[in-house]
């Protein structure tokens, strides 16, 4: 090869050297004051991904992806099964610094954030058998999140995430006592915060309420039903408040604090939230679209004669075959299993719409009773989708208790049982009795005022135990258990609950049940 | 006498292969050698005839393809002989980082010697090659011609028998490379032997007693310097202060016998015409041992 | 802490070791031998071929022999010097930096930072030092050829073996002189890091409940991100409880009117206890029944076994050399029990558990001696050579209960149902404390060997490979040396996932590890081929060292005293190592052509 031919080859290697950097500073030319920068930097820019955007540029973390060369997903891998070697061999030492690192590796995917700080908060620290070593991980894997919205400072889903462990794993663990105790008492988490916001609860709930305002400005929350997203901090007021009076605070305090929780209700079922079915909906809104439908139906029924609606359904009975047709007829309790089995469908079939009808309104009539069927149909989905959504979040339950709770006679109720319970457990048998004859009294009050009540088994749990321990106060002073007893509809409710036999009375020279033994907790 | 063969090859050939075991070159081909102690012996050669080749494969650094080569009579192999010889390499491939004493005093402790003797021979041979200056500079520091003489220190500093020079020369000043060939004259004084590769025909013929011209990995040549330079056709006349009358008057004298004046200036190095005849008449004649027009003296073939 | 093996004794250890290396390195000459051979009989034919095997042997004799401490010295003292030249010292300086900005790379509320903070010293050390020798040895050799200047020193008397030689032990040098300088920053780093002390909130100071002599309780303020409640006697003397793996004593200056709380610096932060452990560990079942093992509460790991409260379960301690000489005074018991609640049981409380002390010939027991398991701490329960028996008499403990040193202790849990988990050597008699700081020293030993074998590999690689080649080599050697149990796993198939095709076929289609490759002939061909790979893997593994046996970083992290005879094991392997590839190296560099 001569001179000429290898300059002509340079001059070529040049040329496709500078063609193919062409492209890629379209790609990845960086953002700068005055350009918006290559494709890269703008995508990453319209989907908030750049370093800045998502939170604070960690020196360290930087070095460490810069340290691995690109192989920041191996490295990345076997920090992993390192962590999970420790994990395995219970060296939690290395287990939390291999945790650390694989952070500072991926310090952008909120996942890992929420995955392994999880594995702190509810699989180590259960390892410990010390209550206080296991709040010191459930700190130290809430902590790790907390450092996590260092990097992701706009993520709702890690910062619910946070609130939601802070509130539920303190509150609902085994050790939920202590652990709200130490949590109280816990300077070094808490800082400054005034011993009275001290509480799990509370704390959670300001973490949930800086996830719903992140969300609030147009972040998507991933993962997560909204409805649930947003009753999370309405939640915790609830449980505030039962906690309180749980550790025996009534009064004014817990008034409050219930009737926090109540306003914190109305103003969830006040909120838009978006469903399934991408229908925005309140969940206060139920019973207007329930007026609606009832109006509509009203002016539909007004249309549409009495034997109209017959001749429908005669026409609908005579579309079905034998089988069917017999197992709709056949009275409730002659039914056959094959029957009921097909009734299902029929009843689906016999079923008359409200469009369907109106168009079988003659005449002039037809075009309001298609408006009116219309209307119906829609007022109707209205009020499913709503009541779905209510179901999702116990909204009956809740809205009735943030009623009935506030209410004097309720916490005189709750406090009378609350100091008869302690009564009991130092053994003041005569001072626990009449304590607990005035409290069953109270809670009569309140189940004749709120009789759905007795339905839920978390009222009637508690009280039957008192119930219990009333009984076996009665039995050490030699005295009978009233009959009638004032709460014997509680018993037969928590009977019907557990499937036990209806009590009859009151047994009286058997020996009281151990209440603990006796219950099984849901 | 056997013993007063210093070094000896036989039908040494060295053959270059690649990683697959394919010949690539024929770097020698059958040499046969004999230096005896006290000559100073002159590998001639074009670049890549095979002088270094010749000279690494007496050392050791290759192993021939077929052949012996003979140092003291013992194997080139046999890392004994190298008690006995010292070496200075084609370049000065000394350690950079060390300075001259340093590179000495290594040296002499791979002899095993103790550190009064190492002393002794630094502090002499430092004297010797003139860098007393110098000593306690880095060698990254030396120009080439101070890298050659502590090269040669080097080689010298176990006072060795035999002495390999690959182009000792090489990139010297006039001044140093007459130095050069005073040293060398003085070693073959000393009863040293002294085997020297050298592409520069001049070196080899002021100081040489024997030569070998090696081109394309055969032997083309090898005999005493003066007889195979001496033109038995030919006469030269060298005077002093003539003048140019003088001159041609000369040439009339010559003239007048039948003498054809070929050239009447300054003398012109014969073994560069000797040289180039052989590697003309090697590349005309492949394989064969070189005859160039002028018969060199019978004795002046080897001795077998 | 964990040991999953047995400690090995130098004394049992050295005369198999012997033999095998022996064997070995007998096979592998033989191996060879013939090698060399075959090689030399196909280029020259078989005669010259048995000469050129006869000399190579005759000469490496001769070489051995004439072996010069000087010529070695002068070529260590020369990689040395060109080991500077390389700065060297750059690696030094990474080391100094990675001190400086350690903080930002580790866990600051870590419950144990003393393990934390020396396991990441001795591994950044071991990983620089690594790979600084890797780089010095691998590519040294090389760069020599390269530069012809190996041409000045095979001219020389100089046996090949002491090119070799010089240049691991120059490298070693250099490495041991860098390793002396780290060490004494890191300790002088964890000790500062770690040095740190209190102030007693007077505000806190509480009266302890029902205690009327005046003692008090209350807590620290917080440093390193942790504080310790105090408990102080009526004078106000008294100490911390163990927090982070350690206490501090407290200590009560008064003033007139000032009354001033003193903290001493941390104690028992860095220690290195030297542990008597148990030569027997036996297990009773709820019937009393002899066996192995205990239960299995479900972990995946079963390095511990339990036994069941409230029942005849148990778990007997066999202690030999127990003698009044060594404990005059009381039986330093600590122990580390591992404690799975099946029921939650009182929360506030740890699970009761007991400890009797029994002749391991007539059984006579001492009284229970109960304490309440610290799950995952040392518990430290010294037991007085004074005890009664369960009748109340009292017994002494080398007079009634030890026989021939021997003695044993068995561990009952006391709640019903829940459960203590232990392996032998969680319960061990605290000796005695030998010196941290020897210790620490002990554990850069460890790195030092592990050193010399990079070198060595490095510089045997190196008469034969290209630098860059060597180095890959060398670095080879050290990650399969690292993951020589896996790669046994992987060649005997007792990981998911195949071998190496199998393997890379599963990432390039993404599926799971524990998906059935499609059944055909590919999969078969893949699965052969991987088993053929892997067969001759793992052969080669065995050859090379395990560098997890050289790790003993988690005696210094978790304070144990490193046992001698595992220094000295270490030691051995290291020099069987180093003459293996001194020998190799010689013969590499011997039938090499330098100035190819």
């Amino acid at each position: 090869m001569n001179e000429r031919q290898r300059f002509t080859r340079k001059i070529v290697y040049a040329c496709v050297i500078a063609a193919l950097l062409l492209p890629l500073s379209w790609l990845s030319q960086p953002e700068t004051t005055e350009s918006k920068g290559g494709m890269l930097a703008q995508m990453r820019a319209a989907n908030q991904l750049s370093q800045a955007q998502l939170g604070e540029i960690d020196p360290a973390s930087e070095t460490i992806k810069l340290a691995t060369l690109g192989m920041r997903g191996v490295a990345a891998n076997v920090l992993w099964t390192k962590a999970n070697n420790y994990k395995k061999t219970e060296d939690w030492v290395g287990y939390s610094a291999a945790l650390e690192q694989i952070a500072k590796l991926q310090p952008n995917v909120v996942s890992v954030w929420i995955f392994l700080g999880w594995n702190l908060t509810h699989n180590v620290s259960v390892e410990f058998d010390d209550f206080h070593d296991r709040y010191y991980w459930v700190i130290r894997g809430i902590n790790y999140r907390q450092e996590g919205t260092k990097y992701n400072r706009d993520s709702p889903r890690l910062l619910s995430d946070i609130g939601w462990t802070i509130a539920q794993k303190l509150g609902r663990a085994d050790e939920k006592v202590q652990f709200r105790r130490l949590f109280r008492e816990d300077d070094d988490f808490n800082g400054s915060r005034p011993l009275a916001q001290r509480d799990n609860w509370l704390v959670g709930r300001e973490w949930l309420m800086k996830a719903e305002q992140v969300a609030a400005r147009g972040v998507a929350v991933r993962g997560e039903r909204p409805v649930l997203f947003h009753s999370h901090p309405v939640m915790c007021l609830v449980n505030y408040a039962e906690d309180l009076e749980e550790e025996g605070t009534f009064g004014e305090v817990a008034k409050n604090a219930w009737r926090k929780a109540a306003a914190s209700w109305a103003e969830l079922s006040n909120r838009d939230l978006p469903t399934l079915s991408n229908v925005f909906v309140r969940l206060g809104d139920k019973e207007i679209y329930d007026e609606r439908s009832k109006k509509a139906q009203e002016e539909l029924d007004r249309l549409a004669t009495a034997d109209l609606k017959e001749k429908f359904k005669a026409e609908k009975l005579a579309s079905l075959t034998t089988a069917e047709r017999d197992a709709y007829l056949a009275p409730a309790d002659r039914r056959t299993t094959q029957q009921n089995e097909l009734l299902y469908a029929v009843n689906d079939k016999m079923t008359i719409g409200h469009i369907d009808l109106a168009e079988r309104v003659p005449g002039e009539n037809r075009a309001a009773a298609l408006k009116a069927a219309e209307e119906a149909t829609f007022a109707d989905m209205m009020s499913n989708l709503i009541n779905i959504e209510r179901d999702v979040v116990y909204y009956h339950y809740w809205m009735l208790r943030c009623q009935i709770e506030p209410e004097d006679s309720t916490l005189e109720a709750r406090k009378l049982i609350f100091e008869a319970d302690r009564a009991f457990t130092a053994a003041q048998l005569v001072k626990a009795s009449e304590l607990y004859d005035q409290g069953m009294k109270k809670w009569r009050e309140v189940l004749d005022a709120y009789p759905a009540l007795l339905k839920d088994a978390s009222t009637t749990d508690p009280l039957v135990d008192s119930i219990n321990h009333y009984r076996s106060v009665l039995h050490q002073l030699d005295e009978k258990f009233p009959k009638p007893f004032v709460l014997q509809d509680v018993l037969e409710a928590d009977a019907t609950f557990h499937g036990l036999p209806l009590p009859e009375g009151e047994q009286g020279s058997e020996a009281p049940p151990s209440g603990d033994a006796a219950k099984a907790s849901p | 006498m056997a013993s007063d063969v210093v070094v000896e090859t036989r039908n040494l050939s060295k053959v270059y292969r690649d990683f697959w075991g394919r010949q690539k070159v024929r770097a020698l081909k059958a040499l046969d050698l004999e230096i005896r102690r006290g000559e100073i012996f002159g590998l001639l050669g074009p670049n890549g005839s095979g002088k270094t080749t010749t000279i690494k494969l007496l050392l050791g650094l290759l192993f021939p393809t077929s052949g012996q080569a003979l140092i003291f009579g013992r194997d080139a192999t046999d890392v004994s002989k190298n008690e006995r010889l010292g070496y200075l390499p084609e370049e000065s491939y000394l350690y950079r980082f060390l300075n001259a004493e340093e590179t000495l005093d290594f040296y002499g402790r791979l002899f095993d010697m103790s550190a009064a003797d190492r002393k002794r021979r630094t502090t002499e041979l430092i004297d010797l090659v003139g860098l007393n200056w110098a000593k306690r500079r880095q060698l990254k520091e030396y120009s080439k011609g101070m890298a050659r003489r502590i090269g040669l220190a080097q080689a010298l500093i176990n006072d060795p028998e035999l002495i390999l020079l690959d182009e000792p020369t090489s990139g010297l000043d006039p001044i140093g490379t007459r130095e050069m060939k005073d040293l060398i004259l003085r070693l073959k004084g000393q009863g040293k032997t002294v085997l020297m590769s050298s592409h520069l025909l001049a070196d080899v013929q002021d100081v040489c007693d024997r030569i070998a011209i090696l081109h394309q990995g055969e032997l083309k040549e090898l005999g005493r310097v003066d007889s195979l330079l001496k033109v038995r056709d030919e006469t030269e006349i060298r005077a002093r202060g003539l003048s140019e009358s003088a001159q041609s008057e000369i040439r009339a004298v010559i003239e007048r016998h039948q003498g054809t004046v070929l050239a009447m200036d300054n003398p012109t190095t014969t073994l560069e015409d000797l040289f180039l005849a052989i590697v003309r008449d090697s590349e005309a004649r492949p394989g064969r041992r070189a005859k160039p027009e002028h018969d060199p003296e019978p004795n002046a073939a080897p001795n077998r | 802490m964990v040991h999953e093996t047995d400690a090995i004794l130098f004394a049992d250890w050295i005369w198999p070791a012997l033999l095998f290396f022996l064997e070995a390195a007998a096979l592998l000459g033989l191996l060879a031998l013939i090698g060399g051979f075959l090689v030399a009989a196909f280029r020259y034919g078989p005669m010259a071929g048995g000469d050129t095997a006869y000399r190579m042997i005759r000469t490496g004799l001769v070489d051995f022999v004439s072996i010069s401490p000087r010529r070695i010295a002068a070529l260590s003292w020369l990689a040395v010097q060109e080991s500077l030249r390389r700065r060297v010292l750059v690696g030094f300086g990474v080391f100094l930096l990675i001190l400086l900005f350690a903080g930002w790379f580790l866990d600051s509320r870590s419950n144990d930072p003393a393990a934390l903070y020396l396991s990441f010293v001795l591994t950044a050390t071991t990983w620089l030092v690594l790979l600084m020798a890797l780089f010095l040895s691998a590519l040294s050799l090389p760069a020599d050829i390269k530069n012809h200047t190996i041409y000045t020193i095979v001219t020389k008397p100089v046996r090949p073996g002491e090119i070799v030689l010089g240049r691991i032990i120059g490298f070693a040098v250099i490495g041991s002189i860098l390793l002396a300088i780290m060490g004494v920053f890191s300790y002088v780093f964890v000790s500062r890091v770690l040095s740190h002390t209190h102030e007693v909130e007077v505000a806190s100071l509480k009266k302890a409940p029902n205690d009327p002599t005046g003692a008090q309780t209350g807590r620290t303020s917080s440093v390193l991100n942790h504080r310790h409640q105090v408990n102080l006697d009526e004078k106000g003397n008294g100490s911390t409880d163990i927090v982070q793996g350690h206490y501090h004593q407290v200590t009560t200056e008064r003033d007139g009117d000032k009354v001033r709380y003193v903290l001493s610096p941390p104690r028992d932060l860095l220690t290195a206890r030297v542990p008597l452990y148990a030569s027997g560990l036996r297990f009773k079942d709820r019937t009393g029944k002899g066996s192995d093992r205990g239960i299995n509460v479900g972990n995946e790991w079963k390095y511990r076994s339990f036994i069941e409260g409230g029942s005849l379960a148990a778990a007997t301690f066999t202690f030999d050399d127990i003698t009044p000489e060594r404990f005059p005074e009381e039986l330093p018991i600590e122990m580390t029990i591992r404690v799975f609640r099946s029921y939650k049981g009182d929360i506030e409380k740890g699970i009761l558990g007991s400890l009797v002390l029994k002749n391991p010939r007539t059984g006579r027991a001492s009284q229970l001696i109960t304490f309440r398991a610290k799950d995952f701490y040392i518990d430290s329960l010294p037991i007085s050579r004074k005890l009664t028996d369960p009748a109340g008499n009292s017994i002494d403990l080398f007079a009634d209960l030890v026989v021939d040193g021997q003695l044993d202790i068995e561990l009952q849990c006391l709640d019903d149902s829940q459960y203590f988990g232990v392996a032998k050597p969680d319960i061990y008699l605290r000796a005695r404390d030998a010196s941290f700081t020897m210790n620490f020293v002990k554990s850069y030993l460890s790195i030092w060997v592990q050193m010399l074998l990079v070198t060595g590999f490095g510089v045997m690689f190196s008469t034969f490979l290209s630098g860059a080649v060597a180095m890959m080599a060398t670095l080879a050697t050290l990650v399969m040396g690292f993951f020589k149990q896996f790669v046994f796993d992987v060649a005997q198939g007792s990981i998911q996932g195949g071998g190496p095709i199998e393997s890379f076929i599963r990432i390039f289609k993404q599926q799971n590890v524990t998906t059935q490759l499609e059944p055909g002939l590919t999969t078969d061909v893949v699965k052969a081929g991987d088993q053929v790979f892997m067969w001759f893997m793992s052969h080669v593994t065995t050859l090379l060292p395990d560098f997890r046996h050289f790790d003993d970083v988690d005696y210094v992290a978790h304070g144990f005293d490193i046992p001698p005879d595992t220094i000295l094991i270490q030691l051995f392997t290291a020099l069987a190592y180093v003459a293996a590839v001194f020998a190799i190296g010689y013969f590499f560099l011997r039938t090499r052509e330098v100035a190819r």
